[in-house]
């Protein structure tokens, strides 16, 4: 049944291990960035919130795979040297992720009222105790659904790497199938093994959600 | 305790209290009425510095809250504020929404905190509802936490900005009676409220604001019998029926 996968396993492995650290540096450097986008787009300073809102309009703009696409084939021209498809893949992600969980924590931060800022500092807490007791900790609360969507979201998206001959897990099992002929049970094989994953992510992303139905 | 000397403010253009001057002594209950956007609420905002104006001086207890040496976190320690909306913390319980500040503020220990938020839970008569979240508490019992939150700073101020207007009719006495407890416990009261019961039964002063002036004031009984203001007797009227 599934004699080609078997066959083939650790190269196969190998390939997903590829896309399991792509998604893990895409993430952080994602969500690190991330948190500067959500900070400059709730800027007061011009300077920093028209850039910031430029950069996040023109990237959510473009499909992925070609901000994937420009990167690799422009930077070059840049710095004058070639990049490897990992660390091109990785930084491509980071751009394009940044604005995603930007937007999620400027509308996080938006989503607290202004009243229970006030509440806060009208019962002499500080801006920095006001920021850490009150603000932050609804604003994860009512974010963490969204943020895990927009990871699992991210994890299923670094297939696009393939575009610029990144052996992670979609590609290698192309290469496989090339060989051994056996598309149904090769791709259904990393379908199977995207499906669980997803979907251990998801229902933690709903334990999440019915807490904050409770009034988180 | 309160002393309001020719407060001004603006939003850009747009001038919302002209010319304010008010004095609130030890132990009085102030009611502030008037339509929306009269800058009542603008006021309170100002007395605690939650919002800044441009002229004029405000004292409380003695510190000006203009000055810009001025600690305003420490000042607003001494002035408790109840909102329109409650505004208790929804990811806290009752009781955590009442020791936060204490804790953090007053650095005072756990024990200390919760023991002092339990007394003010039976004040305001729902000791039951300590471990509630704010969710599954009803409108009422929000406001009379965010009173009892107010309280445990032990402030020597309350201000109340129209604390029963999104109540329903039947919880706004259960409010209104733990107000009426504190007024006649000697708090020096500031409160922005139409409840015109309330004013006949505790205030010492009444003062009726209409764009950003106060155009009327007085003790209850003149104030409500002979309004010199046709404004005043058109709004008193309006609630009053």
């Amino acid at each position: 049944m599934f004699d080609a996968v078997a066959k083939n396993i650790s190269y196969l492995l190998g390939g997903y291990w590829i896309t399991v650290k792509l998604t893990m540096f895409a993430l952080a450097g994602g969500i690190s960035l991330g948190i500067l986008v959500g900070l400059g787009r709730i800027s007061r300073k011009k300077w920093v919130y028209y850039p910031v809102t430029f950069y996040v309009n023109l990237i959510r703009n473009i499909p992925l795979i070609l901000v994937i696409f420009w990167f690799y084939f422009v930077m070059p021209i840049i710095v004058g040297s070639p990049m490897d498809p990992f660390p091109s893949a990785v930084i491509s992600f980071i751009i394009f992720e940044a604005t995603y969980f930007g937007e999620i924590l400027r509308a996080g931060y938006q989503s607290v009222s202004k009243g229970q800022i006030d509440a806060g500092y009208s019962t002499g807490l500080t801006y920095i105790q006001t920021t850490r007791y009150i603000l932050i900790p609804i604003a994860l609360r009512r974010m963490l659904p969204s943020m895990i969507t927009q990871s699992i979201v991210t994890y299923q998206d670094t297939c696009l790497a393939f575009v610029i001959g990144l052996p992670e897990f979609v590609r290698r099992t192309t290469i496989v199938d090339n060989l051994e002929v056996r598309s149904i049970q090769l791709f259904g094989f990393v379908a199977i093994l995207f499906l669980i994953t997803c979907y251990i992510s998801s229902a933690v992303s709903r334990r999440f959600e019915v807490k904050r139905e409770r009034g988180y | 305790m309160i002393e309001i000397r020719d407060v001004s403010k603006w939003y850009g253009h747009f001038q919302v209290l002209t010319k304010i001057n008010e004095e609130v002594k030890q132990g009085q209950t102030v009611v502030v009425c008037g339509p929306s956007g009269s800058g009542k609420s603008t006021l309170l905002r100002c007395i605690n510095g939650l919002e800044p104006f441009q002229k004029g001086e405000i004292i409380v207890d003695g510190v000006s809250v203009g000055d810009p040496s001025t600690n305003l976190y420490k000042l607003r320690t001494e002035i408790g504020m109840v909102f329109q909306r409650f505004e208790l913390y929804p990811h806290m319980t009752a009781l955590q929404n009442i020791t936060l500040a204490p804790m953090k503020v007053r650095n005072k220990s756990k024990k200390e905190a919760e023991d002092k938020a339990m007394e003010l839970l039976r004040r305001v008569g729902i000791p039951e509802k300590v471990h509630e979240y704010p969710a599954n508490l009803s409108g009422g019992q929000q406001q009379r936490v965010a009173i009892a939150r107010s309280l445990a700073m032990e402030p020597k101020i309350m201000m109340f900005d129209e604390p029963t207007s999104a109540l329903d009719p039947e919880m706004i006495k259960e409010v209104l009676d733990v107000m009426v407890d504190l007024s006649k416990g000697g708090m020096t009261m500031i409160v922005v409220t139409h409840e015109m019961g309330f004013a006949r039964e505790v205030a010492d002063e009444i003062i009726f604001m209409d764009e950003g002036k106060i155009i009327e004031r007085g003790t209850d009984i003149s104030f409500f019998k002979n309004p010199k203001n046709p404004r005043t007797k058109d709004f008193l009227d309006k609630i009053l029926l």
